[in-house]
C-alpha cells in the first residue's frame, strides 16, 4: 500500500505534494479502532442521554459521530481507492463502506430530527458491519472483476440496495420497538419517530432497494459472461434468496395488506440474509490480483 | 442590594383570596407606578391565577420598606381588610427573596411542579415592570437571572418532561402513531364536555375533517358546528369508524358501544392506517380487548391519568437535582453581586495606594536625582508596584471572600472607614 500511496504522491507537483504527504501521513495513521472508538463512545453517551438526558450531550454524541465519519471516509480513501489494499468489491471493503453509509444517515437525521436517539438505533448496527468487516478480513482477498464495467455496475447497484435494506431494517426495529411502547401503553417518547414516520421511511427504503437489488443481480448475470459464476455459493444463493425475500414482502405489502408488524419483521429477516451475502466470499475471481 | 418579597400561592392563599389579589390587565400597571412613587423603589408583580408576588428592591445601602408597609398597600389596593390577608401572606428578603423567584421560575414552586407556563409569566411580569419603568439595576440582574436559572433546570433536569393533563396526553399518544394530520379523519362520537378540551387540542393538528356522531342528530349538528365538522348519523358509525383515523369517544352510554366482535367487522373494512381511539367516556365506551397497538390503540381515561401520574411521579425525582442548580445559582449571584458592589470601592482603594506612592516615588527622587540610573528608577518604580499588590491582596481577597449575611459593620465599611475612603 505504501508504495501506491508513495506513487501517488510522487504525481503531484509543489505545495499540492506537500500538503498531500503531509495529510497522507496523518491519514495513514487511522485505523479501523478509530472510527469504531468514535462510534463506540458516541452510542455510550446517547445512552448516557437516556438516563440523563441533557441537549449538550446529543451534541458531544453528533461530533463524536462526525469525527468517527471522518476517520471512516479517511480510512477507507487511503485503504481502498488510493492504497487499493482493501477493495470495496471484497466482504471486508463492502461491509465497510455499507457502514459508511449508515453512518451519514445517522449524522444526517442526528441533525435534521435532533430529538430523535438514531444513535442508539443507528449505530449499533454501523458498529456490527464493522465487527464483521474485521472479522472476515482476509488480506489476499482480491476481487478482479470489481475492475470490469458489470463488475462495477453489479458491486454498486447491490451495495446502494443494502443501503435500501439497512435504513429499512433500522426502520423496523424502531417500529417495532414503538408498536412494543403502543402494545403495553407506555409514556409517549419524543426520541423515537411516530409509526407512520417509521412505515414510511420502511416502505421507502424497500422501494428504493428492490429495483436497485434487482438490476444488481442482472449486471451480475452479465458478469458471468465474462468471469466464471458458481451458482450454488453462499454469495450468490443469499442474493438471490434476499431478492425473492423482497418479491415476497413487496406482495404482502401491496397486494395482501398484511399488517406492519410482519412487514417489519419480513425486512429485518432480509436485512439477515444481505449481511449472510456481505460476508460470504465472492463466487467469481477469487484470489485474482487487480 | 435589598430586596423584598411580599406574597402568597395557592399554599397560603385561598383562591377567593387569589381572586380579589390579582393584578391583571390595567391595574398591574397602575400598582406599579403607586409601588414606585410610594416607596421610592424599584418593583415588580409576578400575578398568576397560583400567586401573587410584590418584589421591591433598593440597589444602595438605603433599606427596603417594611412587609407590612406593602401588606398594607395590597390591602388598601385591592380593598381587602389588613387582618384578612397579613397571616396568609409570606415576606423574604435578600437571598431568601432571590432564592424563592428563582424557584418560582423553574416551576420547582408551582401547584405541578415543571409546568411550563411560569418561567413565561415571570418573564410577563418583568416586562410590565420594564415597561412601567419600575425595574431598576437590581431587578433587572434578578429577573433575567431568574429566567435563566429555568431555562437551566429546564435543559439540565427532566423536571418539565412529559405532559400532565389528561388532554396532552391523548395528543401526545396521537402523534407517537400519526405523523402529519393534513389526510387524516377525525370521529368525534359523543357531546360530552369532558372531550371539549381534548377535541380543541385535536384541532389544533389541523385535521383533514372532522365528523361528529351523536345519538341525538341536533347534539352531533351543535357539536358539528362548534368544530367546524360534518354531522354524521347515528346509525352511520360503523361507516364513520372505517374512514376515521383518531376517534374521541365522549358518550353518556350506560354499555360499551362498541363491542371487540363489532370493531373486528369494522377493522375488516378498513383500508387505512392504525386508529387511535381516545376514549374518554365513563363508563367506558370501547371493549379495552380492541386494542391490539398496531391496528388499534385505544386509550381510555385510566390509561391517560396513569401516564400523568407516572410523568409526575418521574418529575420528583428531578426536583433534587433541580432545588442543586437553583441553590447554586443563588450562590453564584450573590457572589457576582458583591463583587460588582465592591468594584467601585476596590478600584479607589487601588486609585489611592498608587497616588501614594507615586507622591512617595517623586519625592524619592527629587533628593536622589542624578545619583541612579534611569534603569535603576526603573526597577525601584517596580517595586513599589509590587509592594503596593502585595498589601492589597489581602484585603481585596477578604472582601471577596465576606459572607453575604447582612451584619451591622461590613468588612466594606470597616476598609472604607480604616483607609478613608470616601463615598
Amino acid at each position: 500500500m505504501t508504495s501506491a500511496l508513495e506513487a501517488y504522491v510522487r504525481e503531484a507537483s509543489g505545495s499540492v505534494r506537500d500538503i498531500m504527504a503531509g495529510m497522507l501521513t496523518f491519514t495513514e495513521r487511522i485505523t479501523v479502532l478509530c472510527f469504531a472508538a468514535s462510534y463506540a463512545v458516541a452510542f455510550g453517551v446517547e445512552l448516557w442521554h437516556l438516563f440523563q438526558p441533557r441537549p449538550i450531550l446529543r451534541i458531544i454524541a453528533l461530533v463524536l459521530g462526525g469525527a468517527g465519519l471522518f476517520a471512516h471516509i479517511s480510512y477507507l480513501i487511503v485503504n481502498s481507492l488510493i492504497g487499493s489494499s482493501l477493495p470495496l468489491g471484497s466482504p471486508t471493503g463492502s461491509l465497510f463502506l455499507l457502514a459508511l453509509i449508515l453512518a451519514v444517515f445517522y449524522v444526517g437525521e442526528a441533525i435534521h430530527h435532533a430529538k430523535v436517539a438514531w444513535a442508539m438505533f443507528v449505530l449499533p448496527v454501523v458498529l456490527a458491519l464493522i465487527g464483521l468487516g474485521v472479522a472476515s478480513h482476509d488480506p489476499q482477498d482480491r476481487v478482479a472483476s470489481w475492475q470490469s464495467f458489470w463488475g462495477i455496475a453489479h458491486g454498486t447497484l447491490l451495495l446502494l440496495a443494502a443501503v435500501g435494506v439497512s435504513v429499512g431494517f433500522i426502520a423496523s426495529v424502531m417500529y417495532l420497538v414503538q408498536l412494543h411502547r403502543l402494545q403495553e401503553k407506555l409514556a409517549p417518547l419524543e426520541s423515537l419517530p411516530n409509526q407512520e414516520r417509521l412505515l414510511e421511511m420502511n416502505h421507502r427504503a424497500i422501494l428504493w432497494a428492490f429495483p436497485l437489488l434487482t438490476a444488481g443481480l442482472l449486471a451480475g448475470l452479465a458478469l458471468q459472461a465474462n468471469v466464471g459464476i458458481d451458482w450454488f455459493s453462499i454469495r450468490i444463493l443469499s442474493v438471490v434468496g434476499l431478492w425473492v425475500v423482497f418479491a415476497v414482502l413487496l406482495y404482502l405489502r401491496y397486494w395482501v395488506h398484511v399488517r406492519s408488524r410482519q412487514v417489519a419483521l419480513w425486512t429485518i429477516f432480509a436485512f439477515v440474509i444481505l449481511v449472510l451475502a456481505l460476508v460470504s466470499p465472492h463466487s467469481f475471481g477469487q484470489g485474482v490480483g487487480p | 442590594m435589598n430586596l423584598l418579597l411580599v406574597g402568597g400561592s395557592f399554599k397560603t392563599l385561598p383562591i377567593e383570596l387569589r381572586e380579589k389579589l390579582a393584578f391583571d390587565g390595567p391595574k398591574l400597571t397602575t400598582a406599579l407606578n403607586e409601588l414606585s412613587a410610594r416607596f421610592g423603589c424599584e418593583s415588580a408583580i409576578v400575578s398568576t391565577c397560583n400567586r401573587v408576588e410584590i418584589y421591591i428592591a433598593r440597589a444602595g445601602e438605603e433599606i427596603a420598606p417594611n412587609a407590612d408597609l406593602i401588606v398594607e398597600f395590597l390591602s388598601q389596593f385591592h380593598q381587602v381588610p389588613f387582618e384578612q390577608i397579613r397571616g396568609s401572606l409570606y415576606s423574604k428578603i435578600n437571598d431568601a427573596a432571590i432564592e424563592h423567584l428563582f424557584r418560582v421560575a423553574a416551576s420547582l414552586d408551582s401547584l405541578i411542579v415543571g409546568e411550563g407556563q411560569i418561567a413565561g409569566q415571570v418573564k410577563q411580569a418583568y416586562e410590565s415592570a420594564q415597561a412601567a419603568g419600575s425595574a431598576g439595576i437590581v431587578l433587572h440582574a434578578i429577573f433575567q437571572q431568574a429566567l435563566s436559572v429555568a431555562k437551566r433546570v429546564r435543559t439540565e433536569t427532566g423536571i418539565s418532561r412529559g405532559h400532565v393533563s389528561v388532554s396532552s396526553v391523548a395528543v401526545d399518544y396521537v402523534r407517537q402513531v400519526h405523523d402529519h394530520f393534513d389526510d387524516k379523519t377525525i370521529l368525534v362520537i359523543g357531546a360530552g364536555k369532558m372531550g371539549a378540551l381534548t377535541l380543541k387540542h385535536l384541532r389544533e393538528l389541523q385535521p383533514e375533517r372532522i365528523l361528529v356522531t351523536n345519538r341525538s342528530p341536533e347534539k352531533a349538528i351543535a357539536v358539528a358546528r362548534e368544530c367546524a365538522g360534518i354531522a354524521v348519523g347515528w346509525d352511520k358509525l360503523d361507516d364513520a369508524l372505517v374512514d376515521a383515523d383518531i376517534v374521541l369517544s365522549t358518550t353518556g352510554s350506560p354499555e360499551p358501544i362498541m363491542t371487540k366482535d363489532r370493531f373486528d367487522g369494522i377493522l375488516a373494512r378498513r383500508s387505512r392506517g392504525t386508529m387511535v381511539i381516545l376514549d374518554i367516556a365513563v363508563p367506558r365506551d370501547f371493549d379495552p380487548a380492541i386494542h391490539d397497538g398496531d391496528q388499534a390503540c385505544l386509550f381510555n381515561v385510566d390509561d391517560l391519568k396513569r401516564i400523568q401520574e407516572q410523568t409526575l411521579q418521574e418529575r420528583q425525582q428531578h426536583i433534587k437535582p433541580a432545588e442543586a442548580i437553583v441553590a447554586q445559582e443563588v450562590k453564584r449571584f450573590v457572589h457576582d453581586w458583591r463583587r460588582r458592589k465592591n468594584g467601585p470601592i476596590i478600584a479607589r482603594l487601588t486609585q489611592e495606594f498608587d497616588k501614594q506612592a507615586k507622591a512617595v516615588f517623586s519625592d524619592l527622587r527629587a533628593k536622589f536625582n542624578g545619583e541612579l540610573s534611569e534603569e535603576q528608577w526603573k526597577y525601584i518604580e517596580g517595586a513599589f508596584k509590587l509592594l503596593q499588590n502585595r498589601l492589597l491582596h489581602g484585603p481585596i481577597s477578604a472582601l471577596a471572600e465576606e459572607m453575604p449575611e447582612p451584619t451591622k459593620h461590613t468588612l466594606l465599611e470597616a476598609m472604607m472607614k480604616m483607609f478613608r475612603l470616601e463615598r
